[in-house]
């Protein structure tokens, strides 16, 4: 180089980050949000382990996934978990959503110059009882969607939710239009649909899938009680609702 | 014309270097700027560190040999450690920090009966608060230079867990460091995964002595002496170190080793 | 005396919440228990990485441009711009943000609506430009309460860009434009991370800026109608939407009044380019093709 830059001696600094694979996503619905997750980890080319969730349930109206490094999301979930139990005990009640994206933007921001290596995804339901998806980037700038894929294939992922659930380069038959929101079902086959494709064509997701559905309070959970390997985990059946759905991915 | 781009005054705009390559700009750093030395990279090292599930609790081996660069410096130094009587760590990488962690946990371990409450410290918990130091130190720029294993048993339930110098963590039934995670753990997932609860002590001892050699055979910063640790609820039990008696007369067939003639 | 020993004895409660502090490098950095985030304190604290240069190890991990192989992608903004008139304030601006070449979001909100008479906009760092307009905000509500009245254009955008410069060098990055109306009438100010504040009538700011400068200088003069001007700033973004490709997806359009901001509407770049804001005739389409094919004759045969 004209000035000599690569004879210079180098010093090998510590790298803090890597990256850890997988994928996330969340698509609100009318009064329903779901939150899904595979569940490898790994290094490079090697699996750490097949089962490590990144999707956490934080409230019975709020499931938040994490990406990226799995050190910075581990502990950014457990960061977050403290203020919201925090907030309990001053308050009496658990934290709106749209007040817990805000927080995270500000925990997120609070690293800007040693940014936590972490794509998020909020998922719940708002007080007025609408499905809410809030994605952030690593330093906390976050908007409200409402879908959103993230991490390894989200490159895979987004385009195929682009045209499933905004409908996206889709012409409505003459007379009708597409529809706002999805039904519940119709919303779980794409989500399953997401991830199985994306096993398929990259290799850091597979292995498991965790699926987080979040159902309005008083609503209909829409026949999630029939589906297969099914649990409920709200503390509150009177309240809004959250089930996790567990899945097999394939494991090559 | 760079908005929407980072401000960087350092920028490349007539890519004048390869791409993906940064010019280092700057001054060169003084390594006696700071009084504190920091492991900015490991010294005496320890390789691979295995680990199964089975059917009475886990299990857990390592060679004896700590390394100085490629030279084998020291052959009888113990890298598992026992944490109260639920508990075992492996540890791979630097010595000097894994002795430090030894300190560290001796010290929370005895704190813990001091308290005289009756109630001893777990597998999960004994992990969970060497992930919070070791995360601790890798964001202070300071790293412990280990990648750990940590197993036990705590009410009739196996315990196996991975930490490493960047905080990151994950449970598996079979579990390897280094080089084992990638010699080793293929043969250990094969010959464990969907058995953990029926394995038999002596198929596991076989399994990862086994595994063990392979290991020897193949990684240059390894040692045909090692030990094996198992946790059950009667308690840890580290071995005498164990040596291996291997067979080096078929490299004699092979191209390209010892002295060769074409 | 009995601090004195608490502070030196290696047993008890205080001894080993230093421990802990030390060992698992807990800071105090959450006395805020209310859980405001790190926003109520007044001053944000941020945590800064133990090495020798901090900016040159941000940079190293979050400057996709730099290195596009960096890990940590930043979402970054595009077009924006803003213009008075005698009608007032219009922004416009465009909706899509990028992580290296991947489009990351084209919904974004670039428009970020200080308080009913303030608008700033985004391009830059996202989360810079969202956290600190926002922190912007804060103060200016403060600013009302203390002095029992709404705080200027200039005295808001001059707090922003103070507060930017004190963080030079740093790594933060943004461009916007602090846009309202106040005594003085409708007001533009361009704030960026650098620390430069300027005062004037057209400002676009972003890579698609060049773009919209060349639709917004051709069409400016400051008695524009309402409607006119509203025409100038979609057209503007559709510009640098249509040739830029870091911007595009949608615009945002916003007009400041005396008493206010009001959203204008939302319009997709390619519904501009086929078919207008009206639906009667596109600002790229006709015009190209029109004539020039047997499946669309010219309109004189």
């Amino acid at each position: 180089m004209p000035d000599g830059s690569f004879s210079h001696p180098q010093e090998r600094q510590f790298n803090p980050y890597t990256e850890n694979g997988g994928t996330i996503l969340a698509i609100a619905g009318a009064d329903f949000s779901v939150v899904a997750g595979d569940t490898r980890q790994s290094e490079g080319y090697s699996i750490q382990t097949r089962y490590a969730p990144k999707v956490f349930r934080l409230t019975d109206r709020a499931v938040l996934a994490v990406n990226g490094f799995a050190a910075d999301g581990n502990m950014f979930v457990k960061k977050v978990k403290q203020r919201l139990e925090w907030y309990r005990h001053a308050h009496a009640k658990d934290m709106p959503l749209r007040a817990i994206a805000r927080l995270i933007q500000t925990m997120l921001y609070a690293q800007r110059f040693f940014p936590y290596y972490v794509y998020n995804i909020l998922g719940g339901i708002e007080e007025d009882g609408t499905g809410a998806v809030y994605s952030f980037d690593p330093v906390g700038s976050y908007e409200r969607e409402a879908c959103r894929a993230a991490g390894a294939a989200q490159a895979l992922v987004q385009p195929f939710l682009d045209n499933q659930i905004y409908f996206k380069n889709q012409q409505a038959p003459v007379g009708s239009s597409h529809p706002v929101h999805l039904p519940l079902q119709d919303v779980l086959s794409i989500v399953i649909d997401s991830f199985t494709s994306a096993t398929e064509r990259h290799i850091e997701v597979g292995d498991g899938l965790e699926i987080y559905v979040i159902v309005a309070k008083g609503r209909s959970p829409q026949g999630l009680e029939s589906i297969r390997n099914v649990q409920e985990l709200s503390t509150n059946p009177e309240g809004d609702r959250v089930f996790v759905i567990r899945r097999e991915l394939k494991k090559d | 014309m760079s908005w929407g781009r980072p401000r960087n005054d350092a920028v490349d705009m007539f890519n004048t270097y390869p791409l993906n390559q940064r010019a280092q700009h700057g001054h060169a750093h003084d390594n006696f700027a700071e009084g504190v030395q920091r492991t900015q990279q490991p010294i005496v090292t320890g390789t691979s560190v295995l680990a199964i599930k089975y059917k009475d609790g886990i299990m857990m081996a390592a060679d004896t040999l700590a390394s100085y660069g490629s030279l084998a410096r020291f052959k009888n130094i113990q890298r598992l450690h026992a944490v109260g009587d639920t508990t075992v760590i492996g540890a791979s990488g630097d010595m000097s920090d894994f002795q430090y962690l030894q300190g560290l946990l001796d010290e929370l371990v005895t704190d813990e009966f001091t308290a005289g409450d009756g109630n001893a410290l777990a597998p999960h918990e004994v992990h969970e608060y060497l992930a919070r130091v070791l995360y601790a130190r890798r964001s202070k720029m300071n790293p412990l230079w280990n990648a750990l294993l940590v197993g036990g048993v705590r009410d009739g339930a196996p315990f196996l867990g991975y930490v490493d110098l960047l905080g990151t963590t994950y449970q598996a039934s079979t579990l390897a460091t280094g080089y084992g995670a990638h010699i080793a753990l293929p043969l250990l997932r094969q010959a464990v995964e969907t058995r953990e609860d029926s394995l038999p002590e002596d198929e596991a001892r076989r399994i990862l002595t086994e595994s063990m050699r392979v290991l020897f055979y193949r990684d240059a910063r390894s040692l045909n002496k090692f030990q094996i640790a198992k946790v059950t609820a009667a308690g840890v039990d580290i071995s005498e170190p164990i040596v291996l008696d291997t067979h080096w007369s078929f490299a004699e067939g092979i191209r390209g080793y010892g002295a060769q003639t074409q | 005396m009995n601090t004195l020993v608490q502070r030196f004895s290696t047993t008890g409660p205080a001894a080993e919440i230093r421990k802990a502090k030390e060992v698992l490098g807990e800071e105090d950095d959450v006395v805020d228990v209310m859980g405001f985030g790190n926003l109520a304190s007044g001053v944000p604290k941020f945590s800064i990485p133990g090495v020798p240069d901090p900016s040159a190890f941000l940079k190293m991990h979050t400057d996709d441009f730099a290195d596009p192989s960096c890990r940590i992608k930043i979402k970054h903004g595009t077009t924006t711009l803003a213009f008075r008139f005698k009608g007032g304030v219009i922004v416009a601006v465009d909706s899509r943000a990028t992580a290296g070449s991947y489009i990351a979001s084209g919904t974004v909100k670039k428009v970020i609506e200080i308080n009913p008479y303030l608008l700033g906009t985004m391009a830059g760092g996202a989360a810079d430009c969202q956290y600190w307009e926002t922190y912007l905000g804060i103060q200016c509500r403060l600013h009302e309460l203390r002095n029992r009245e709404r705080i200027s254009v200039a005295a808001a955008s001059k707090y922003l860009s103070n507060l930017v410069y004190s963080y030079k060098g740093m790594g933060l990055s943004m461009g916007t434009m602090i846009c309202g109306w106040d005594k003085t009438g409708p007001a533009v100010y361009y704030v960026d991370s650098d620390g430069t504040r300027l005062k004037g009538d057209v400002f676009s700011v972003g890579s698609g800026s060049t773009f919209a400068y060349g639709v917004l200088d051709q069409g400016y003069h400051w008695d524009l109608s309402d409607e006119e001007a509203q025409e100038l700033g979609r057209r503007s973004i559709y510009a640098a939407g249509h040739r830029d490709a870091f911007s595009g997806n949608t615009i945002n359009l916003y007009h400041v009044k005396e008493d206010g901001w009001k959203f204008i509407g939302n319009y997709d770049v390619s519904k501009m380019h086929y078919d207008g804001p009206d639906g009667r005739g596109g600002y790229g389409y006709d015009l190209r093709v029109e004539g020039k094919s047997s499946a669309n004759p010219p309109s004189s045969a």
